[in-house]
């Protein structure tokens, strides 16, 4: 009698990579189609509906950091880059969220782009694409949120618990499911015993 | 333009995506996949339950005096 063994899944760096880059790539490249098309449309379905929730105004990384007092509530867009490398980590202290929605991967990255000032689309008729993950002013998001109901709020949580939860999928794109085989099959190291003649 | 979707009509959503998820990292298979996903939206919808009761009791009694 043969017992189906579990596969053993090869450590994969490449996998889980890609799987950070866009949550479910790893498992499809690998062949766990079904899984990665899982991972890929609930991961990043549920990182644009918190975003769309909080009117696309809950993942960036805000400017604080080295600003003057009286400057926080203008915009204090005049750091240099290097500068806001300096002070990545204390902005990010700022908004901790980001450091949950990062997980996401590719998705996460336009508040990078934004944060270090790279160019956006000039075009007024692209300013959805302008504004994506722009740290929005003091003003934008007092007005935004005196005038919501409890429902951005759910928003950006919705986009932390999508990062976070990719790095589940990203660990097993790396190494392969926690459980590989069926924990209620019999294990395959129960030799039976020989009896003597 | 925020979406119009009241928070608790999204909650069976999340507790399915979460669950899903969660167990697909653990299994390969999807027979153990979905038995587990089962297995942990009931857990979660059973605490969130029991969370809305406790507190419905408590603003009752509060509401009560």
């Amino acid at each position: 009698m043969s017992t189906r063994a579990p596969q053993e899944h090869p450590v994969s760096l490449l996998g889980g990579v890609l799987s950070y880059l866009v949550p479910g790539l790893g498992q499809i490249v690998q062949g766990r189609i079904g899984k990665g098309l899982l991972f890929m449309v609930s991961l990043l379905g549920l990182f644009h509906l918190g975003q769309a929730m909080g009117d696309w105004k809950n993942v960036y990384i805000p400017i604080t950091a080295g600003a003057r007092e009286d400057e926080r509530f203008f915009e204090p867009k005049n750091q240099s880059r290097s500068e806001r490398f300096a002070n990545l980590h204390h902005n990010l202290y700022q908004r901790w969220q980001y450091l949950g929605q990062f997980w996401i991967g590719i998705a996460a990255w336009p508040a990078l782009w934004q944060y270090f000032d790279m160019p956006v689309p000039a075009d007024e008729s692209q300013r959805f694409w302008r504004n994506l993950q722009r740290a929005p002013s003091e003003a934008e998001i007092n007005n935004f949120w005196v005038n919501s109901d409890k429902t951005p709020d759910l928003g950006w949580i919705y986009t932390v618990i999508a990062g976070v939860l990719n790095i589940l999928v990203i660990y097993d794109a790396y190494a392969g499911p926690a459980h590989p085989g069926d924990p209620r099959e019999p294990k395959k190291d129960k030799q039976p015993q020989e009896t003597a003649a | 333009m925020t979406l119009p979707l009241s928070m608790y009509a999204q909650l069976p959503i999340l507790i399915v995506l979460i669950s899903l998820v969660y167990s697909a990292t653990r299994y390969d298979r999807w027979d153990l996949i979905l038995g587990e996903a089962f297995r942990w939206g009931s857990r979660m919808a059973i605490f969130l339950l029991a969370i809305g009761a406790v507190l419905f009791l408590v603003a009752y009694f509060i509401d009560a005096r």
